[in-house]
């Protein structure tokens, strides 16, 4: 790209290909700078290692290996078959060699904060490993070959949904692929782990890109990066051009620095103007987005023919001496990632797993690097730590204008407080991405998503008892009115009952139909008993009529 | 540890609300500067006379209802509201007058509602709207004292203004200036033998629209005859400076993003046109030429500081372009056809009538909702992006 290309580019006049405006959107100072003064650092075997698996209610794991036995590095140590899908599985790698002495459920690094079964690896420092099998030339597999193998890998989104990577070029294969995007946007201040690979490794970057690109037979591949990283900017632009000499026909673009430009919906609508509609798939619109944590990850299985054993994972905070970028292996303590950087525990306010914007609290050093944790932060007291205070909303209206997905927030805090649910829904609450921007800029200093998160518990909870409740409501009445059919159709009855018969069950079938759209309410209920009270009394008579009648014949 | 610091997000960007109110006033200096050089120290005393009422009863009704005094205090939204409505308050205005206004706006239109950011009507627009009902005469008659009249305003009774060569020049400002201020503002402090009548008997004046409106036709014809224009008739230009300083207070409200720029733009676009569309050359002249309407009163400081409230306006963006068209035509319907002489009050009292409406209907587009032809739109972009 051109330096002219790249002015028209951050203007968004550009002839070639330019960024689309998106709605909302912050600009956080980023301290990135700390953790970016070094280079990736390899990391020293530790003398443990805690491979997380998966956790049991997510799908069922089957186990290579067991307690006791000595392991290769690179070698397959377990694979979780996810549930909900039986076709897919996510296999598990050993990032270094010893032997395996538990297999116990642990805490892991990621965002699921529950714990998860975990290999447990006591690493011999020898590193020996099985031989690697690169694939013979990634231009001639075909797709399938190329999903199998990245499948095969144990590859998962790298920038933290941890979704595996073949499923996700899977959901499109019966679609007509237009678009692959390339997510380099790492928009979220602290975290550098993306920036530090581009920098470094650029030309995997772009040739897994390509692999995805093949992979998803995607006509459009689009590597996307905030405008205000020239030296990754400059690094992807000499390999995609060393590529496009070759085979590939992979694209820069440059995105608006802003949080959260990196966001799946809105990096879709940046790069290329497509809104995907609220509760579904980019996939059904024709655009994928992957990682370029996951792009480098396909190219080392696929180049390589290297497992997923490790990833770049930013180590910050003023609480560590040396700030940096380390490929970590996966399965390694939190703890002692900090120890290599040079931990000053009493320095330390708290632990944050994640950026600074949608990151979340670790509860202790020993949870386990997992392939999701992009960034460890060891904040010191002065940082990270939001003012405390809170004040009434004064509606502003600052959230609204940092929303990026054009929510009300300041509306939507209102009807939280009154849980009017209703309201909530139209103002679309569910569509929030918490993204943390309108907690940010509000001068009130109010928990705007923490409070959204309950709401959205509060209405799922709410949703499903309502599901379940009706569930029985309709068995509970399919019961008695199957009762009263067999009572209604017993021999003993008299004539006169056969003439009523219809009419009770409409009057079933209507009150099925009421119960269905109100709930419970008192006067529903006395009106309902005055009605069987009525009902009886007539049944009454007419029985008496009718002995009356019979009487009479005899 | 509280909930918010081990919850995301864990940036904050260091805004808060008292700094957003110490902007405000800041913003408010040079309106009340040129105040001030043209009309002496009355809207001075006014402001410090509301600022100490507010702050009472603020904390007094902090205290009533059980909430951190020191803390709410702080945020200086009592103050803002005092100085707001202090400036729409004729100087020379009787400090009870001042004080009853505060206290109403406070206490009743304020905390009685539940508070910062309940109150569905702006407090400082409350007070005055109710001193204007209560005590029409005090409100609609500005007192200066013969320091600042003398000094610049020698007209006869057709409003022209006498050439006043040996008259001697008297600033406003000076300290015989000061002490008329304060007697006028404290009656009761005045001795037996003073008279008050006998230094601010007959000097009545209000904004230029107002003398517009009020006046008589053959006055006024008379006057344009003799080639006096309206504003030099008042003391000079004061009302186009005062409003070119509220006008760069607010510009600086929006540099500083505390408003959007949607409110104050459709307000003054919306006087603007309607009071162009009214006027004409020949036509009556109660219409009043479109720049009489934009800097001949307080429309500035009620497009940009009053209306902008965020507490009682529309909040979504599309529901403050119609909010601020409905108080411009407001602004100009009660002037040229309601009875009370100036309008911002009671058009952004209307106002705040309608802005939970306009919240509710006028919401902007979620993303990805709303999306008839959502599909079509990829196929749109096939065509764009072909290389």
């Amino acid at each position: 790209m051109s330096p002219l290309q790249r002015i028209q580019s951050m203007l968004g006049v550009g002839t070639s290909l330019s960024s689309r405006r998106t709605a909302g959107g912050i600009k956080p100072p980023s301290y990135k700078e700390h953790s970016l003064r070094s280079r990736i650092m390899p990391m020293p075997i530790p003398p443990q290692l805690k491979i997380p698996v998966g956790a049991t209610e997510s799908g069922t794991i089957a186990l290579d290996i067991a307690a006791g036995d000595h392991v290769h590095k690179y070698q397959k140590l377990a694979q979780l078959q996810l549930s909900a899908q039986g076709r897919t599985s996510i296999p598990v790698h050993a990032p270094t060699s010893g032997i395996v002495s538990a297999i116990e459920e642990a805490y892991v690094a990621d965002h699921s904060q529950q714990k998860q079964v975990c290999i447990v690896l006591k690493t011999d420092g020898l590193d020996t490993s099985l031989p690697l099998e690169p694939a013979v030339d990634y231009r001639q597999l075909a797709s399938e070959e190329l999903v199998t193998a990245i499948r095969r890998a144990g590859i998962v989104g790298m920038g933290g949904a941890g979704f595996p990577a073949a499923d996700k070029i899977d959901s499109a294969a019966h679609q007509a692929l237009d678009l692959l995007i390339i997510n380099a946007a790492e928009c979220e201040p602290y975290i550098s782990a993306d920036e530090a690979l581009i920098r470094e490794r650029a030309e995997g970057v772009v040739t897994g890109a390509e692999i995805l690109q093949r992979a998803s037979s995607a006509r459009r591949c689009i590597i996307a990066i905030e405008s205000s990283k020239p030296n990754a900017i400059q690094a992807l632009e000499q390999a995609i051009e060393a590529q496009t000499n070759i085979t590939g026909n992979c694209e820069l673009l440059l995105v608006p620095s802003k949080y959260p430009a990196g966001s799946e919906k809105q990096l879709i609508q940046s790069v290329s103007g497509i809104e995907i509609p609220s509760g579904q798939h980019p996939a059904q619109h024709g655009v994928l987005v992957h990682n370029v944590g996951t792009s480098y990850a396909v190219f080392q299985a696929l180049v390589l023919g290297r497992p997923c054993i490790s990833r770049i994972t930013t180590l910050s905070g003023q609480a560590l001496k040396t700030p940096k970028n380390f490929e970590a292996l996966i399965g390694c303590s939190v703890e002692f990632l900090f120890e290599i950087c040079g931990i000053d525990k009493s320095l330390r306010h708290k632990t944050l797993l994640g950026g600074s914007l949608m990151g979340l609290q670790l509860p202790s050093d020993n949870a386990a690097v997992s392939k999701t944790t992009n960034c460890l932060i060891a904040a010191g007291s002065d940082e990270l730590a939001p003012p405390t205070e809170i004040q009434a909303c004064i509606r502003c209206g600052f959230c609204a204008d940092a929303c990026p997905v054009r929510l009300l927030p300041q509306q939507l805090l209102a009807f939280s407080k009154t849980a009017n649910n209703s309201q909530l829904l139209e103002h679309g609450l569910m569509d929030c991405i918490e993204c943390g921007a309108c907690d940010y800029v509000c001068p009130s200093h109010i928990p705007l998503v923490s409070i959204y998160k309950d709401s959205k518990a509060a209405i799922e909870t709410r949703l499903t008892n309502h599901e379940r409740s009706k569930v029985w409501q309709q068995r509970f009445q399919y019961h008695q009115s199957r009762i009263k059919k067999e009572k209604d159709q017993a021999p003993t009855r008299t004539k006169a009952v056969p003439a009523k018969k219809p009419a009770a069950e409409s009057e079933v079938s209507a009150s099925n139909n009421g119960n269905e759209q109100e709930f419970f309410s008192k006067e529903k209920a006395s009106r309902e008993i005055a009605a069987a009270v009525a009902r009886v009394k007539a049944r009454r008579d007419e029985s008496k009529k009718a002995a009356s009648v019979q009487d009479k014949s005899k | 540890m509280s909930s918010m610091d081990t919850k995301a997000p864990f940036q904050h960007s260091g805004k808060n609300i008292a700094q957003l109110m110490q902007t405000l006033l800041l913003a408010l200096l040079p309106g009340i500067c040129a105040s001030l050089w043209f009309f002496g120290y009355g809207i001075l005393l006014n402001i410090l006379i509301a600022g100490f009422f507010a702050l009472a009863a603020e904390t007094a009704m902090l205290g009533l209802r059980g909430k951190k005094i020191a803390l709410h205090l702080a945020d200086r939204s009592a103050l803002v509201c005092a100085a707001l409505f202090a400036i729409g308050i004729p100087p020379g205005a009787p400090w009870w007058l001042v004080a009853l206004g505060i206290i109403f706006a406070i206490v009743v239109a304020k905390h009685l509602y539940g508070g910062l950011g309940q109150n569905p009507f702006n407090p400082a627009m409350c007070g005055y709207a109710m001193l204007l009902l209560a005590f029409p005469l005090q409100m609609t008659s500005w007192h200066l004292p013969n320091e600042v009249v003398e000094g610049v305003l020698s007209v006869d009774n057709l409003g022209i203004p006498i050439a006043s060569a040996e008259q001697e020049i008297l600033s406003p400002l000076s300290w015989r200036g000061f002490k008329q201020a304060l007697l006028l503002s404290f009656p009761f402090a005045a001795s037996s033998d003073f008279d008050i009548k006998a230094f601010t008997d007959g000097l009545a004046m209000a904004t230029p629209l107002i003398e517009f409106k009020m006046a008589g036709q053959s006055a006024l014809l008379a006057a344009r005859d003799s080639g006096a224009s309206l504003f030099s008739r008042e003391s000079e230009t004061a009302w186009e400076v005062i409003n070119i300083g509220y006008l760069f207070g607010g510009l600086l409200l929006l540099y500083k993003r505390i408003i959007s720029w949607h409110i104050p733009l459709t307000i003054i676009a919306t006087v603007l046109i309607v009071s162009a569309l009214f006027y004409a050359p020949g036509s009556a002249s109660i219409y009043g030429t479109p720049y009489l309407h934009l800097f001949g009163s307080a429309t500035m400081i009620g497009a940009f500081f009053i209306a902008t409230d965020p507490v009682s306006a529309a909040t979504t963006r599309p529901g403050k372009v119609v909010y601020g068209i409905i108080i411009g035509l407001s602004i100009y319907s009660i002037r040229v056809w309601g009875s009370y002489l100036d309008s911002i009050a009671f058009a952004v009292l209307f106002g705040n009538f309608c802005a939970p409406a306009l919240d509710q209907f006028c919401r902007p587009r979620i993303f990805g909702q709303g999306l008839l032809r959502a599909t079509k739109l990829t196929e749109t972009n096939h065509e764009s992006t072909k290389p």
